[in-house]
């Protein structure tokens, strides 16, 4: 009886860990802003590109949650980019909450592919 | 003559090098090949699963980009199971013709 209600708990508990992303940090749009002077060169100012530079592409406007995965992927190697390899391995989780709700924040062309299919 | 021709010869030989805007694909011929790619990328909010984070935007993002990012997932440099099923499928010009087409809405401006 005793074992079966712990086993609820625990049950419990996990659900709800799970069920709760709010516990999950936020970005800080200012900070971010702040740790973007270095990825300016390529991106642009805004992370809106450089004249020329399309190689590299714009983050801003950007979904925050994809940049972030994008950061970690660089940084784990699961996405091989030596240039890109080497900033993300600078920057811990905060750091790429912060810069990936600066870029998210700004104005760009970005958009969902949704009106341009009849 | 033989000085004219060879002139000529440079001369369109050093505006092709120049010009990398012929090396671009065909925008109308784009969008038809990007009907696929709406299924994800065209649904406000769609997020991928497992794990999760948004489907990325695409329209209006550059094109050198998007043509490296497609050339990764063929060749399995980036792993995306999705995303490298349907760039192994395309062919060189494909990835062209979507690239320009994708590439062309950022004069659109977000929409």
């Amino acid at each position: 009886m005793i074992n079966r209600n712990a086993l609820r708990i625990a049950l419990y508990t996990a659900l709800f860990a799970m069920a709760v992303p709010a516990f999950a940090a936020k970005g800080d749009v200012a900070a971010g802003e702040q740790k973007s002077k270095v990825c300016q060169a390529c991106h642009g100012k805004d992370g809106n590109g450089v004249p020329n530079m399309d190689m590299y592409p714009r983050l801003a406007g950007q979904y925050a949650d994809y940049l972030v995965k994008a950061l970690k992927d660089y940084k784990s190697g699961a996405r091989k980019n030596p240039i890109m390899a080497g900033f993300a391995g600078t920057l811990e989780e905060q750091d790429m909450l912060d810069l990936a709700a600066y870029f998210s924040a700004q104005k760009s062309p970005l958009h969902d592919l949704s009106q341009h299919h009849d | 003559m033989t000085l004219i021709l060879r002139t000529l010869a440079g001369l369109s030989l050093a505006a092709a090098l120049a010009s990398p805007a012929f090396a671009k694909g065909d925008i109308e011929a784009g969008k038809q090949k990007a009907y696929t790619c709406a299924g994800c990328h065209g649904i406000t909010g769609y997020k991928n699963a497992y794990p999760t984070y948004h489907v990325p935007r695409i329209a209006g993002q550059n094109y050198e980009y998007l043509k490296a990012a497609l050339h990764e997932y063929a060749k399995g440099e980036r792993s995306h199971p999705t995303m490298q099923a349907q760039a192994e499928s395309f062919s060189e010009q494909d990835i062209d013709d979507i690239a320009s087409f994708l590439s062309s809405l950022s004069e659109e401006g977000a929409k």
